[in-house]
């Protein structure tokens, strides 16, 4: 945590906010850890739009509305390849490619590499820090 | 250096390095912790506890549709498990049919999609339903369809359902704090259909215990041993409270058919210490606040599961040793029913090989340790029966906050609840990362790569695709003006104030489906909103 308030400090010397939408796509229930991610992202001077559960066509169009850099997705039920699959389609259907999807949650480490071959940028399984997930956001979607 | 370092339980309550006898002094013997079987039930709710009967070895499980979960509760028994648990999915447990657009790809998710009398059937098929009794984990707005289901299903298989032995989870406040389910019932609605499950089974189930308070998502998401039990203590009163508003039955009627469903976790004397306080603090408050005489109805009986969060990504294998710990917690703390997870936890659902270490760590536990030989043999330890002590305070002290938020369904309305649930996963994860909580092989010990792979769960991704045909066909073989009238009927009983569930199990025998029937009461009285701000 220490390091995360590090960060808001770096982001307040005049940077553009980083704008992320955190969803969890479909009707899987786990909601905390996104709404945690959500506040660690807040804290760190992104900001940050929660939609909790959500439809990959309603994900898409409020990242797309939001002039997002970045959807956080959350899974704890195995639909991440399904779901994000759908998203990356959806994306690349309506031109908006450059908006990054990082994903995090019950993820066996056999699908991550499957994840970043279907277009998905970064992959936090169980076990990841929001340090990580902070210091990549920052670094790569700033 | 011991004096640089705080010691502390998983819980923060603070201990010294060594406990005396002048650390329970005022601890009366007789009356503060009695015989196994007697009054306070510190040491277990039965005089022989497991002389007499060993704890049942239930693990949960459900996944895909009902032809792969039947397969697989065929596999548990055939592995020596003892009874069983079956998960509903997230569609299932909302009440939702999987032809809503929305479903597809959860149907079959975390759980198995169970969404008629035949999936039901298809399910059970093959289980002696008069042998083993099941523990059905559904919780919210599907509650009153799936028990119905199960008891048709018994009663197809030739049980009667003065014979079926087994329980519903039957409780909503858990889950609406904890997950988001999909159009959720109003929390007053979804607690009176919870309460209609209660008062039917009792009357016409005598082996069914129609509700296990569930303290496990609680513990399992960062709440701490002592929020666990008060926060459990407040799902009792909030029940009882409630059926002895409606006066059909008394106390001792509906206590002894009670039961629990908590976590443990890591701690390993604390988590012991945390059962011996539940069986007090449930003593105290079913035969003082509400003056019961029946001892059953004093008796905390109880299933536990190892708490899914403790379980690593990294290093999964090391999960066993954390899961064996665990199991040996529940065990010396004098649990009814265990449920040990797969070490393949934090990836993905068990697989059959991950499913058997787990079978084999309770068998182990039962068979090998010695430790079922005598009752609560931790009784008498100056540590164990302080912090037994230090756990009840706090506990208690946590059921009168939430009692000052209004009880728990205004706190679970205003969203304090839910604020409560996230802020101790925040502390939990702080503490992590800050590396107050320290983890083997995640922020100690780490290997700077993978040192190797564990087999992952392959889920039957066509499992939304089955059920829609599934369900049509059905619909197309079923007497639909058959289920039009039943639904009429639950709609009718509803409205009346009746008890819901002679009208359920009417519609779930004319095949209507557990969507179909919670959408009549989602007509009725819309669907809520939850309080979660951001």
């Amino acid at each position: 945590m220490r390091q995360v308030k590090s960060a808001v400090k770096e982001m307040s010397k005049g940077d553009r906010r980083i704008k992320c939408v955190v969803a969890i796509p479909g009707i899987d229930g786990h909601w905390t850890a996104a709404y945690v991610v959500s506040h660690a992202l807040r804290d760190m001077g992104a900001e940050v739009v929660y939609l909790g559960n959500g439809m990959p066509e309603e994900i898409v169009q409020t990242a797309i509305e939001e002039d997002a850099d970045l959807i956080g997705l959350s899974f704890h039920s195995g639909t991440h390849v399904v779901y994000s699959q759908e998203l990356i389609n959806l994306l690349r259907a309506k031109k908006a490619g450059s908006i990054k999807i990082v994903v995090g949650g019950t993820i066996p480490s056999q699908d991550i590499r499957k994840l970043k071959e279907i277009g998905i940028s970064e992959v936090f399984p169980a076990g990841s820090t929001l340090q990580q997930i902070t210091t990549y956001v920052r670094k790569h979607c700033g | 250096m011991e004096s640089e370092r705080k010691f502390v339980t998983g819980s923060d309550i603070p201990v010294k390095g060594v406990y005396t006898p002048e650390d329970v002094k005022d601890i009366d013997y007789a009356k503060d912790i009695g015989l196994p079987g007697e009054p306070p039930f510190v040491r277990g709710i039965y005089p022989t506890m497991y002389r007499g009967k060993l704890w049942t070895i239930r693990h949960g499980t459900g996944f895909d549709t009902c032809t792969e979960t039947n397969k697989r509760l065929k596999y548990e028994l055939a592995m020596g498990q003892t009874g069983l648990s079956i998960f509903t999915d997230m569609v299932s447990n909302a009440g939702i049919d999987c032809d809503d657009p929305r479903v597809e790809a959860d149907v079959g998710r975390g759980g198995v999609y169970l969404d008629s009398l035949r999936d039901w059937e298809e399910c059970l098929d093959g289980i002696p339903m008069d042998k083993v009794s099941s523990f059905i984990i559904a919780t919210c707005n599907n509650t009153c369809p799936a028990t119905a289901m199960y008891f048709a299903t018994a009663e197809k298989q030739g049980v009667p359902l003065d014979k079926v032995d087994g329980t519903s989870q039957n409780e909503m406040l858990v889950y609406y704090v904890c997950s988001h389910l999909c159009d959720p019932l109003l929390p007053h609605v979804a607690l009176r259909l919870n309460i209609d499950c209660i008062e039917w089974c009792v009357k016409n189930a005598p082996k069914w215990h129609p509700v296990a308070f569930d303290s496990y998502n609680y513990r399992e998401g960062g709440l701490l041993a002592w929020q666990e039990l008060g926060l459990l203590m407040a799902h009792v009163t909030t029940y009882t409270d409630e059926l002895l508003r409606r006066g059909n039955l008394g106390i001792d009627e509906f206590a002894p058919y009670f039961s629990y469903n908590t976590g443990t976790h890591n701690d390993f004397f604390e988590e012991i210490a945390k059962f011996r306080a539940a069986r007090r603090m449930l003593y105290k408050l079913t035969k003082e606040k509400y003056n019961a005489k029946n001892p059953k109805s004093w008796q905390f009986r109880f299933h536990t599961q190892s708490c899914g969060h403790t379980h690593t990504h990294q290093e999964p294998l090391n999960n066993i040793v954390r899961i064996a710990y665990q199991t040996l917690a529940a065990a010396l703390g004098g649990a009814q029913s265990i449920h040990a997870n797969a070490y393949d936890e934090a990836s993905c659902l068990p697989t059959e090989e991950s499913l058997l270490v787990a079978i084999r760590t309770q068998q182990i536990t039962q068979y090998e340790t010695k430790v079922c030989n005598v009752a609560d043999p931790l009784g008498g330890s100056y540590y164990v029966e302080w912090l037994t002590s230090q756990i009840e305070e706090k506990a208690w002290e946590y059921w009168q906050e939430i009692e000052k938020h209004g009880g728990m369904v205004k706190a679970l309305e205003s969203g304090w609840l839910h604020r409560e649930f996230a802020n101790a996963m925040w502390e939990r994860q702080r503490k992590i990362e800050d590396r107050e909580t320290l983890v083997v092989g995640v922020n100690c010990f780490e290997s700077p790569e993978s040192q190797y792979e564990i087999p992952v769960f392959e889920a039957n991704l066509e499992a939304g695709k089955i059920a829609k045909a599934r369900l049509e066909r059905l619909r197309h073989e079923r007497d639909n003006s058959a289920v039009e009238a039943a639904l009429k009927e639950v709609a009718e009983a509803t409205e009346s104030g009746e008890n819901v569930m002679p009208s359920v199990m009417k519609a779930v025998k004319a095949y209507a489906t557990q969507g179909e029937i919670c959408n009549v009461w989602r007509k009725l009285y819309g669907i809520w909103e939850y309080p979660l701000r951001i």
